[in-house]
């Protein structure tokens, strides 16, 4: 049963407090935006994705198959058959080193999207885990088994107290192994993975070499087999690089290691070239590169350095052998290549040194790849398309350089490329990225890149070179620019609609519509306005939900449809408030992509009239200790922090999530809110013939096109757009202006619309403000302030140049505005006028190039059903449940186990990122990280402010999407409702992976579902939100995120709660009811690693019960602190409000201690009661149904535990100093600082 | 008897002025505002120079911000005897324009810092700081990026020899400042650098202590003795 019965939405006694009605138009749909598909930090077209997916499929012999997950789940166990030698390849670790413990993907896991740690974890798990010590106290958290990172396990190896995989893995392997024979079924990947640990250990010494290409293929028939591979990319893998590339002859368990060391492990490129396994260089060195990027590469180069001669290992010598593991990928380069020396240097041996083999010195070599890895850039790589590893590569893949036209198939090429591609020529990482997008397709066909070859012949392949040549051609002949008038007199120039992204229908009806071929121009409009980015066309069907389900309400003032709802919170003041993805963007670039999603977000909020007044952010990395985590979360952190403190906004909160399913879809989700009165509401509409239309802010330059925008240059002019790129950069400080200067225009009612821009810029502004008003605009595209004078129309319509806005002005108030944008120093210019003839017309020195219907552009976009199904592995998901895992029992493991999960990065104290936000700026927080919700004064006299939580919890929607929807939904809601604020609306960022994907649409369909059915039962509407698709690599999806803000309304700011506990002697009482609910939970993923089972039972009426008692409690002032249960249990609620407030507490638990301390059930806080106020409190639950209990009182500097021992008496439990608990919560995330 | 007239300059790029005005008005004095660009300080009878980042910091904090058509006047001002307290960016731009002596250089850490900052008070003499007491500490908010004040030996010998080091900061240096600077005068000990932020210390409610009200206070007692 995936479902949950409770929640099913009943209009019962739904919590209601509006009636008046302001439903929720459907319309909102179209404003929604995503990054989803910017074409150039997608990493594969969708058509490539779904060609590999079907070449899956059909290399899949088994898939789903109960074997195939449990079976060979761990790699090791695939590789096995290729061994003929019943050497493991992979097993890098010799006996001795853990480094390279076998990190089993178990298929069964991967699909779970679960960290590579669950492998070995879990293994671990058994009491084995209790054995070693909590990393807490003795290593650093990081240290910690849960994270294995290749170069902490090393480190760790040596030490005995901490719990280091190897010990671990070990220990658990020996009890797996001695256990193994009794196991239920659930246990069965346990006991592979045991089996395969022992094997390693003992095949580690000897490192079997797979020399001989026919065992690769050996290999990849196995893999097959078992399944695995089809996702090899998938969760596990991080660990399993391999799968992805069977063609590797020889190789693939190389990468495995590397991958398992970093967890993050995923092949950039989870694409299975195999059936095109033409040999192409690239892959390898994708490969490489990222194993470098993964911190294999450490190990690999250290060692690397011996082995020079890589030339043997190309050969397949014996020590190679041993690098052909490592090195999978380089065997792919090694088969047609003479080269792999170079090659294989930098890529795939590198992971094979991981290896610990002997040849992958050669990598270590020092091979251009390494140079990458070296400087730590591994990503930066994006950036330049000739990064270092490329060079390598580069000889022999002559393509990629050639970014442009030629280069497609980059990804696939890139040595270092995997990730350069992405962003120099928005290519390499793409792979990464998404897919979806429509230029790379365009590349694709590329000349050199054997593989990619194979994309085209998928469905949606995109023209390829033919139509890119044919399109240039077509636009030189014309001089240059493609006229209406030339558009009608040539109807049957070839157009390179599939390189942007188009399918042959979608260009077919832009034809129909507009009764000829559309200029390149109005191409370039309608490609980027139906994108999935723009148009949510495939997310449309489900989304309609929200409003089809809103609850009645009086508190939304402009519903869906606009750029952001606006929610009434009395007084006369209303608040906007909106989540925005960017995540793409953030991991070709972090500092720039989180800074632009920053600055986008802010944007929006002042199109609604709106003074932005905070902003949070929602974070999700790979594995904390993951190389590349540390490249990506360092610069998203000071993204995020240097635009919003650039623009004097406090940050008030927000979340940052370690999975490894997100190593290479990084999740960047900021959140805006805005405040206006009731009459200064701006919508985005240009009413008014005659009206001027004036776009002001920074002047428009080349970056950005080819992000959301996908007319590929290369149509157009090869050169300069391989020096453009893809991702924004930010400039806060035009933004700061730009925020003031509408402030002002606001002010003085100078503006009839106004809309800014965002992804497709100039194309968006002018089609949604001409559909949304009267239908008709004429703009002169000359006019257009440029920072490069050399854009073509077609790139100005595309330019994603930040910090711009479009205004609709009446024509007597044009000179104040101008007046006020001059005080500013911000340009402003008049590029055209709003018009009653329903068509957008623009024109270029004179002539016209676009003259269409803009609704047909905004509004009427293709509308997609997609197929969707559920998982195929989601019932094996499910029926794993937590109840195999072994439990602490005793006092002392217990206590460690408090203090471990105290540490883990999860729930380890954030002070290192949100010391990098200014929180106090504007002076009005009143509550910020860490508290449960950030909280800000609206008013000084009456005290009227908003609370806010932003919360998603990736692994229970993996485990249930329905409920783990709605169990995001709830726990923003009872944050809210924690400090005391009545919650009132709900906003959302769903990030999901590919919508081509049947298993994941059937995600999102099932989310949407449940997050809708949920605000209509707690009486709170979605205002509006975003969706961000292809968060995947290859054909693993991300573990399905949907990210919850709710806003929650304070009369007073000044009765607030927070959660520390500073009232020595106060009563400490916990309320809600606690079940055994451990699936999905942090326990079973810091100790285990383990995903499976079902998410907590979702209750909404408890939710709004205990919701009730809280506000209520507050407003009566009973309440000294107050803190809500979620991630980690009463454990981490008591750590935290005890380090928060400096204050210990001597708590007796009810029940089952693990149950008590550790169970995620929801509708749970824990409150210190104001003295005297008890009775009060007691009451207050018993009419709301709520049950209250008193757990312990507040006092004293340790945390002190007593309750049913292992024996069944009572007796303390365990008690932890503060400055001991203290040294475990805060001292995980400083590792980055230095 | 009128309230004593305390100017907020903004500048573009200014983030802080509004709290800063906040700040003046919890102390009793009027908060007027000054534009930049304009060529007159309206007759105050003191300045703030609010934080943020004048002209997004670019070339260098403050070093744009300085040559504001306003600041000729505060200059001169200054110079007559004027008070101004200059607040993280205010302090740069007071740096930048020499009224103060040495720099403020990224953070050790090359990374913006926010956190409730403890200050010692080194010199309550000063325009800024009569209504605090020698050696007290306080608990102020400091957020910056480029906070670490530098300045040669004999420059540093000669504030600490005169009294000018007008706080330290306590327990932690948050930035590498050197001799923990957190705060510096100039020698007639009107003109007042700081770079943790006073105006996001004056109300329980949305600060970690009142302990910043002192510096409005303190000039505001001084202007109405006057």
């Amino acid at each position: 049963m995936s479902e949950q019965p409770p929640n099913t939405p009943g209009s019962q006694d739904a919590p209601r407090r509006r009636d008046a009605s302001d439903e929720p138009s459907l319309e909102w749909l179209g404003e929604l935006k995503s990054d989803a598909d910017d074409p150039e930090l997608q990493p594969v077209d969708p058509a490539v994705t779904q060609a590999f997916e079907a070449i899956v499929d059909e290399d899949d012999p088994a898939p789903g198959g109960g074997s195939a997950l449990f079976g060979p789940a761990d790699d090791p166990s695939s590789p096995s058959p290729a061994q003929g030698e019943g050497e493991q390849p992979f097993v890098p670790g010799a006996a001795g080193e853990p480094t390279f413990a076998p990190r089993t993907t178990d298929p069964s896991f991967a699909s779970g999207g679960s960290d590579p740690r669950s492998t070995g974890s879990q293994g671990t798990g058994a009491s084995p885990s209790y054995n070693g010590q909590p990393p807490a106290g003795d290593a650093p958290a990081f240290d910690a088994p849960a994270f294995d990172a290749p170069g902490s396990r090393a480190a760790l190896s040596g030490t005995g107290p901490i719990p280091s995989l190897e010990s671990q893995q070990s220990a658990a392997a020996a009890q797996a192994a001695a256990s193994a024979a009794s196991e239920a079924p659930a246990g069965a990947p346990e006991r592979d993975f045991a089996k395969a640990l022992v094997a390693e250990g003992t095949s580690a010494s000897g490192n079997p070499t797979m020399t001989n290409p026919d065992l690769a293929q050996a290999v990849r028939n196995a893999q097959a087999a078992s399944g695995q591979h089809a996702a090899p990319a998938g969760e596990g893998s991080g660990q399993n690089a391999l799968p992805a590339f069977p063609e590797v002859p020889g190789h693939q368990p190389s990468q495995p290691s590397q991958s398992a060391s970093g967890e993050q492990g995923r092949p950039p490129e989870p694409r299975r070239d195999d059936p095109f396994a033409s040999p192409s260089a690239d892959p390898d060195a994708g490969l490489a590169a990222l194993a470098q990027l993964a911190g294999a590469g450490n190990a690999g180069r250290a060692r690397g350095r011996h082995s020079g001669p890589q030339p043997s290992v190309g050969m397949g010598t014996g020590p190679q052998t041993s690098v052909g593991h490592g090195t999978g990928p380089q065997p792919s380069v090694g088969t047609g290549t003479g080269p792999q020396p170079a090659v294989g240097h930098g890529t795939g041996p590198q992971p094979a040194v991981g290896t610990g083999t002997g040849p992958q010195p050669a990598v270590g070599s020092g091979t251009a790849p390494q140079p990458i890895v070296g400087s730590g850039t591994g990503p930066q790589p994006a950036v330049g398309s000739g990064t270092g590893p490329q060079p390598a590569v580069g000889r022999e893949t002559g393509p990629q350089p050639p970014v442009g036209p030629g280069t497609g198939p980059q990804p696939a090429v890139g040595p270092g490329t995997g990730p350069q591609p992405a962003v120099g020529t928005g290519t390499g990482p793409q792979p990464a990225v998404g897919r979806g997008t429509g230029p790379q397709p365009s590349v694709g066909p590329g000349p050199g890149t054997g593989p990619q070859p194979a994309v085209p012949p998928v469905e949606d392949a995109p023209l390829g070179a033919t139509a890119a040549s044919a399109a240039s051609a077509a636009a030189a002949e014309l001089g240059g620019t493609d006229t209406v008038a030339a558009a009608a007199a040539t109807p049957e120039r070839p157009q390179p609609y599939a390189e942007l992204g188009m399918k042959d229908e979608e260009y077919q009806r832009v034809r129909d519509i507009l009764g000829r071929r559309p200029t390149a121009a109005e191409l370039a409009i309608y490609s980027v306005m139906w994108s999935e980015h723009c148009s949510y066309k495939s997310s449309k069907v489900h989304l309609r939900q929200f409003g089809e389900k809103a609850p009645k309400t009086d508190a939304l003032l402009v519903g869906m449809g606009e750029n952001a709802g606006v929610v009434d919170i009395g007084q006369g003041w209303a608040v906007t408030f909106k989540v925005e993805s960017h995540n793409h963007p953030s991991y070709v670039e972090p500092y720039q992509g989180a800074a632009t999603g920053v600055g986008g977000i802010v944007r929006d909020i002042m199109s609604m009239g709106a003074r932005p007044i905070a902003v949070m952010d929602s974070l999700r990395f790979g594995p904390a200790d993951a190389p590349d985590t540390q490249r990506v979360l360092p610069g998203v952190v000071a993204g995020v922090g240097g635009y919003g403190n650039s623009l004097g906004l406090p940050n008030i909160g927000g979340e940052t999530v370690f999975d490894a399913c997100y190593a290479q879809n990084p999740l960047v989700n900021a959140l805006c809110v805005g405040l206006m009165k009731h009459d200064d509401i701006k919508r985005a509409v240009a009413p008014g013939p005659g009206n001027r239309v004036i776009l002001f802010g920074a002047g428009t330059g080349p970056d950005g096109i080819g992000g959301a925008s996908v007319l590929a240059s290369a149509t157009f002019d090869d050169e300069s757009q391989q020096k453009r790129p893809s991702v924004q950069v930010g400039d806060p400080f035009m933004e700061k202006l730009l925020i003031e200067c509408c402030l002002e225009l606001f002010q003085e009612d100078l503006v009839v619309g106004i809309q800014d821009l965002g992804a497709a810029g100039v194309s968006c502004a002018t089609t949604e403000l001409a559909a949304a008003g009267t239908g008709g605009m004429h703009v002169e595209l000359d006019s257009v302030p440029l920072r490069d004078a050399t854009l073509r129309p077609e790139e100005i319509l595309m330019s994603e140049s930040q910090e711009r806005m479009m205004a609709v002005v009446e024509p007597g108030k044009v000179d104040r505005f101008m007046e006020i944008c001059a005080r500013w120093e911000i340009p402003a210019t008049v590029i055209g006028a709003v018009t009653d003839t329903g068509r957008l017309v623009m024109t270029w020195r004179g002539e016209t190039i676009v003259d269409i219907p803009p609704g047909t552009a905004a509004d009427e976009g293709p509308v997609y059903e997609r197929p969707y199904a559920p998982p195929a592995d989601l019932g094996t998901l499910q029926s794993d449940t937590p109840g195999r895992l072994t439990r602490p029992s005793t006092g002392d493991e217990l206590r460690r186990t408090v203090l471990w999960l105290a540490g883990s990065p999860n729930l380890a104290g954030k002070t290192w990122v949100t010391s990098q936000y200014d929180r106090y700026v504007l002076g009005n927080t009143v509550l910020a990280m860490p508290e449960d919700a950030g909280v800000v004064r609206i008013d000084d006299e009456s005290g009227l402010g908003i609370a806010l939580s932003l919360d998603g919890n990736g692994r229970y929607t993996r485990l249930d999407p329905y409920s783990g929807a709605q169990l995001a939904l709830s726990e923003a809601y009872r944050n809210v409702a924690t400090t005391g604020a009545r919650p009132l609306a709900v906003t959302n960022c769903l990030n999901f992976g590919s919508p081509e994907d049947p298993g994941v649409m059937w995600q999102f369909a099932r989310a949407v579902e449940g997050l809708a059915d949920a605000c209509r039962y707690l009486g709170v509407p979605v205002t509006g939100g975003n969706v961000s698709f292809y968060n995947q690599t290859g054909t693993t999806p991300i573990n399905p995120t949907p990210v919850i803000g709710v806003l929650g309304v304070h009369d007073d700011v000044r009765r607030r709660v927070n959660m520390s506990l500073t009232s020595d002697g106060a009563t400490i009482a916990l309320l809600g009811e606690t079940r055994e609910e451990f699936g999905g939970s942090e326990w079973a993923h810091v100790v285990y690693g383990h995903l499976g089972g079902l998410p907590p039972l979702v209750d909404l009426q408890a939710e709004a019960a205990l919701a009730s008692v809280l506000v209520a409690a507050v407003r009566e002032g009973l309440l000294t602190a107050a803190h809500d249960l979620s991630d980690g249990g009463l454990s981490q609620t008591l750590v935290e409000s005890c380090l928060r407030g400096g204050l210990g507490a001597r708590i007796t638990l009810p029940g089952d201690p693990f149950v008590s301390l550790f169970s995620e059930s929801v509708a749970r806080a824990m409150v210190a009661v104001r003295p005297g106020g008890e009775g009060r409190l007691a009451a207050l639950c018993e009419a709301a149904g709520v049950p209250v209990s008193q757990i312990g009182v507040a006092g004293g500097d340790t945390l002190n535990v007593t309750g049913r021992g292992p024996d069944g008496d009572q007796q303390e439990l365990f008690s932890i100093p503060l400055h001991e608990l203290r040294e475990s919560h805060e001292r995980n995330l400083p590792s980055y600082s230095d | 008897m009128d309230a004593a007239r305390v100017g907020i300059i903004t500048f573009p790029g200014s983030l802080d002025d509004r709290d800063a005005a906040r700040a003046v008005r919890l102390a009793g004095a009027e908060p007027v505002t000054l534009w930049h660009g304009d060529h007159d300080l309206r007759g105050v009878d003191a300045v703030v120079l609010p934080g943020g980042f004048s002209y997004g910091d670019y070339l260098r904090a403050g070093a744009i911000a300085r040559f504001a058509p306003l600041m000729g006047e505060l200059v001169d001002a200054a110079k007559g005897g004027l008070p101004v307290l200059g607040i993280c960016n205010g302090f740069q731009v007071l740096c930048e324009s020499h009224l103060l002596p040495g720099a403020l250089l990224p953070n050790a850490g090359l990374h913006f810092v926010c956190r409730d900052q403890r200050l010692r008070v080194q010199n309550a003499d000063t325009a800024w700081t009569t209504e605090y007491a020698e050696g007290q500490e306080l608990v102020i908010p400091i957020k910056n990026r480029d906070g670490r004040y530098a300045a040669d030996r004999a420059t540093l010998e000669e504030l600490a020899a005169n009294g000018r080091i007008v706080a330290r900061y306590v327990d932690l240096n948050p930035n590498g400042s050197l001799d923990d600077i957190a705060g510096i005068c100039n020698e007639a000990g009107n003109v007042v650098g700081l770079m943790p932020h006073p105006e996001h210390a004056v109300e329980s409610l949305t600060g970690p202590s009142t302990d910043g009200l002192g510096f409005f206070t303190s000039i505001v007692k001084r202007l109405v003795n006057a």
